[in-house]
């Protein structure tokens, strides 16, 4: 009997509406009947593994597993007779057997709970008490829910080496059960297709191919996989040992200009991880390694800063606030404020950018505010990203084109929204030298030929406006843009390219020419939110006038521009972070940040997103907003208001990006082509990876494994034309350098290119991309 | 042994078979022998099937074999009615004589014995098949003889080459 879709069917005796094409189990689970489940996930497609979801459906032979059997018009379901239960104790049993479970059946699992103080952080896990995930381990909840006590079976310890050695999480697979949830996450919902169940029967392992480190498959670390582990198996590094959470408070990750959602894991007034929204132990979410991984080492870092500190003749040492403001509103009242830069990070929110902007102008008087990021060729970078496009769109486009883009560690709702997109068979076409997750979905990779990046996009626009003849390769990119309305992705590699502003600016014509939507990736979290609240000036505009002596102070404000002290009188460095060794600040001020202040970012699209404060800082750091109170009020200038209602209404009601003019003369870029004697393409990158003026892998340890400086990131097929091994050393030689750098073997370069990672802030070789050739180095 | 024109033949499977990955590994095997850690990439890359995917299928079979294989491949019997008929006592004879365990090759890369569970025409078991061909109501006699018979075979091929050479 058919009622709107609806079909009829009998659950223990009752009778129930259902949709069709529901599962057994989705029915029972929204009739609030409980069926016990390991391997069931509600967004991933069903694998009847576990079996404990057995039931019994009259006219069926067997015990069919609920997650895998579609509800029938007129079913007949008995989810819990006697035998069902039994059969169920018996499965469970068996899955035991082959699990560290001697606490699961301790008589005196309670008792020793209450009484086990620090023995908890061992090598490996021989049970429940000595594993990551007690009390919030699903295997936990199906034995108490049916209630085992003993296992009848010989128990068999798997005596696998626990993995330890990629970063960010750990994986001890004596603890798995095989649900297959971590696979099926990887391939059906982040699409990386990293790991698999390999092998078979009793010698089935979890991983990537040929027992690769998941480094060198080039997972994501996107810690989807994590998430949904109903066991110990996998643990964040991090969180192992903090246990359960007392709060999830939804906020924002402030690492790139996407400004994912997220929910922050406190307990104790710590942040103990963080996750994307959704279920927590369901979520396999759109983060990536940074919003993953990352924020919570950089809140809880050690280098972090806590108390103000002042430069004596005799070094550096603590001060109490109270001096530290004296020391302060003393310099500030002798300096000139014409001659004082203050500097800004794009992490800062947009309370505390309006907040510094009314100390710089009206208590410091200045008009010298810049930020280290705005850089020469940042600017028609972010000119063109006026016209970018709200993320949700770019899964709408009829094709899609990415130029530049790397998105193995960065950006992963652009990628995910690319790779579902190529999937529903839209078109995609990459262009760039990078091998990344969305590369497999790509109907072409482009790679322009070395030194020739320029003419490559000129040759579109010629062909457009003159109807010029074009190469096969130009000719595929043609057809996507006539056939269809595409959509461009920018990566902000092409940032660090010698040739950047002539390309941008072909790009800008393409657009026009074509009709085609753009997005571009912003890798600073709120630099919308700061260049829509500030006129800046150039940053080279400032080095200038330090250069000339026209500014002898700097406020920097997570702002960490300076590798060593340039000829100032003197420097207040304000940040949570320590300043660089070499740069000695006369005066340091620690700050709160992220998950400790609240205040709001916002995207390239103009949306508004909010930062929570979700624990307390310690009194001895404090707000930037606090800081710039207590000086102005040292200053005279009480009259200001530094509290958050106040600010509000400082910030801007819509984004406008204001983009100063940048008045150095072009430089006469030379770029080389690629030629027998010179056969690699090295590719320097700047490294992009910040937050209040820090590079994030000096800070975390996991980021500088995945993304190494000062190393030559080669592909493992040129790396065994020379026979070289990770960890080996190799001598670059372009026309006119030549420097020795170790080498680590990644399949995200392609073949011919070799990428080097620097976070200094001129490039090493001469132009980029520079043709060089390699030599092992014996050592 | 060094693995030579992965591209050429796995692109050659890959045109006879289409874009079905078992028959294309199947016969990749049958090329090499076994299915060298070379091809896996080129595979993935031309089929567009991720690594891990080919490399999950490749070692959930038991036909599949990521190691080189001997000339002569011995598979033993050890389903149910193999077992109860003596399958289990055959091939640890046959391990024996051949100085390898099972799932093992010898090291002059003769022969490569491994077991299965049933091989599907138990009422004629114990079996063991050698290369394809089934061998019915063993015996370890039975079994040694046919062993015998395959290293003299060897034996004169050997000749052969080297009269040959
Ligand atoms: S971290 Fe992400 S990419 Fe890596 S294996 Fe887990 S789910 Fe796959
Ligand atoms: S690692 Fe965790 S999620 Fe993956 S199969 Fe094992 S128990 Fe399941
Ligand atoms: S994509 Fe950007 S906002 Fe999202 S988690 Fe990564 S760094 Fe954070
Ligand atoms: S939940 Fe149905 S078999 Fe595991
Ligand atoms: S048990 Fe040996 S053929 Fe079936």
């Amino acid at each position: 009997m058919q009622n709107n879709g609806k079909i009829k069917i009998t659950i223990n005796n009752q009778s129930y509406d259902v949709e069709n094409k529901l599962t057994i189990l989705h029915a029972t689970q929204q009739n609030d009947i409980f069926i016990p489940h390991l391997c069931f996930h509600p967004e991933l497609s069903p694998y009847g593994g576990c079996r404990l979801c057995i039931v019994e459906v009259d006219g069926v032979k067997g015990y069919p597993t609920a997650c895998t059997t579609q509800v029938k018009d007129g079913m007949t379901i008995r989810t819990h007779s006697k035998i069902l239960q039994e059969m169920r104790t018996e499965i469970l049993q068996l899955i035991l057997s082959e699990h560290p479970s001697a606490c699961l059946i301790c008589d005196e699992a309670e008792e020793c709970s209450d009484y086990q103080g620090t023995i908890r952080k061992v090598g490996f896990t021989t049970g429940c008490r000595w594993c990551p995930k007690d009390k919030d381990c699903e295997l936990q909840k199906v034995v108490e829910y049916l209630k085992i006590d003993e296992i009848e079976f010989p128990v068999y310890y798997r005596n696998l080496p626990v993995e330890k050695k990629d970063p960010f999480f750990d994986r001890d697979y004596n603890l798995c059960i095989y649900c297959g949830r971590c696979v099926r996450i990887c391939h059906e919902h982040r699409k990386s297709s990293i790991i698999s169940l390999n092998n078979r029967g009793r010698y089935s392992t979890i991983g990537p191919a040929f027992n690769q480190s998941h480094l060198d498959a080039n997972c994501e670390f996107c810690g989807a996989c994590v998430s949904v582990c109903p066991t110990g198996t996998l643990s964040e590094k991090t969180k192992k040992w903090s246990g359960i959470p007392e709060k999830y408070n939804s906020s924002i990750c402030s690492l790139c200009g996407l400004n994912c959602d997220i929910q922050i894991l406190t307990k104790e007034n710590k942040v103990i991880g963080t996750l994307p929204l959704g279920d927590p132990h369901l979520t396999g979410g759109e983060l990536c390694v940074k919003g993953r991984f990352c924020l919570i080492e950089l809140v809880n870092n050690p280098d972090r800063i806590l108390e103000p500190q002042y430069q004596f003749p005799e070094g550096l040492g603590f001060i109490t606030w109270e001096e530290a403001f004296l020391k302060a509103s003393d310099k500030l009242k002798k300096a000139d404020g014409n001659k004082v830069a203050v500097y800004l990070s794009p992490n800062l929110t947009l309370e505390e950018i309006v907040a510094a902007k009314q100390f710089a102008q009206q208590v410091i008087k200045t008009i010298n505010i810049t930020s280290s990021v705005l850089t020469n060729n940042l600017i028609p970078y972010i000119s063109l990203a006026e016209k970018s496009i709200s993320i949700e769109k770019i899964e709408k486009s009829e094709s899609i084109i990415s130029l530049f883009l790397n998105g193995n560690y960065n950006y992963a709702p652009v990628t995910l929204a690319i790779k579902r997109a190529a999937e529903k068979g839209i078109p995609y076409l990459q262009i760039g030298w990078i091998n990344d997750t969305t590369s497999r979905f790509a109907s072409h990779h482009l790679t322009p030929e070395t030194g020739k990046e320029k003419e490559f996009v000129k040759e579109i626009v010629e062909s457009f406006e003159k109807g010029k003849e074009v190469s096969p390769e130009i000719s595929e990119v043609m057809k996507l843009f006539k056939d269809s309305s595409s959509t461009i992705i920018l990566g902000p590699t092409i940032l660090d390219l010698t040739e950047a502003k002539e390309i941008l600016r072909n790009i800008e014509k393409i657009i026009k020419l074509t009709g085609s939507k753009l997005f571009v990736l912003n890798p600073y979290g709120n630099l919308p939110g700061l260049l829509s609240s500030v006129d800046l000036k150039p940053h080279q505009d400032i080095l200038d006038k330090i250069s000339k002596g026209k500014i002898d102070s700097l406020y920097l404000i997570g702002d960490s521009p300076f590798k060593k002290r340039p000829n100032v009188n003197f420097i207040i460095h304000q940040s949570p972070f320590p300043p660089s060794e070499k740069l000695k600040p006369d005066l340091i001020l620690p700050t709160a940040t992220w998950s400790e202040i609240s205040g709001t970012y916002v995207t390239l699209t103009d949306k508004r997103k909010k930062l929570k404060a979700v624990v307390k800082t310690s009194e001895k750091v404090l707000s930037n907003s606090a800081i710039f109170a207590k000086l102005a009020k040292k200053l005279g200038k009480q009259e200001l208001k530094f509290n958050k209602k106040e600010l509000s209404k400082l910030i801007p009601k819509k984004l406008t990006i204001k983009l100063p003019e940048f008045n150095s003369k072009p430089k006469k870029n030379i770029v080389q082509i690629k030629t027998r004697a010179f056969p690699y393409t090295l590719i320097q990158e700047k490294n992009l990876y910040t937050y209040m003026g820090m590079y994030l892998n000096q800070l975390i340890e996991g980021l500088r494994e995945i993304e190494p400086e000062e190393t030559l990131i080669i592909n493992p097929i040129d790396a065994s034309k020379f026979d070289i091994q990770n960890g080996d050393n190799v001598m670059l030689k372009s026309h006119k350098i030549s420097k020795k750098y170790p080498v680590v073997l990644r399949k995200t370069i392609s073949p011919g290119f070799i990428r080097l990672i620097t976070s200094n802030k001129t490039f090493e070789f001469e132009t980029n991309p520079c043709p060089v050739k390699i030599r092992r180095v014996n050592v | 042994m060094e693995i030579t024109n992965v591209a050429e033949v796995v692109d050659e499977c890959i045109q006879k078979n289409g874009n079905t990955l078992i028959p294309v590994l199947q016969d990749i095997q049958s090329h090499y022998n076994y299915l060298p850690e070379e091809i896996f990439d080129e595979v993935s890359q031309k089929m567009n099937i991720p690594l891990i995917d080919v490399y999950g299928v490749a070692t959930f079979y038991k036909s599949f074999s990521l190691t080189p294989k001997g000339k002569h491949i011995i598979t033993v019997c050890m389903g149910t009615a193999c077992h109860v008929r003596g399958g289990q006592r055959i091939a640890e004879r046959i391990a024996r004589e051949l100085e390898i365990e099972p799932g093992e090759t010898t090291s002059d890369m003769n022969f490569t014995l491994e077991t299965v569970n049933c091989l599907g025409c138990c009422a004629i078991g114990p079996i063991i098949m050698i290369d394809g061909e089934y061998y019915g109501q063993m015996t370890i006699q039975k079994a040694i003889s046919l062993l015998n018979e395959y290293k003299a075979k060897l034996k004169e091929e050997e000749a052969d080459d080297s009269s040959k050479s």
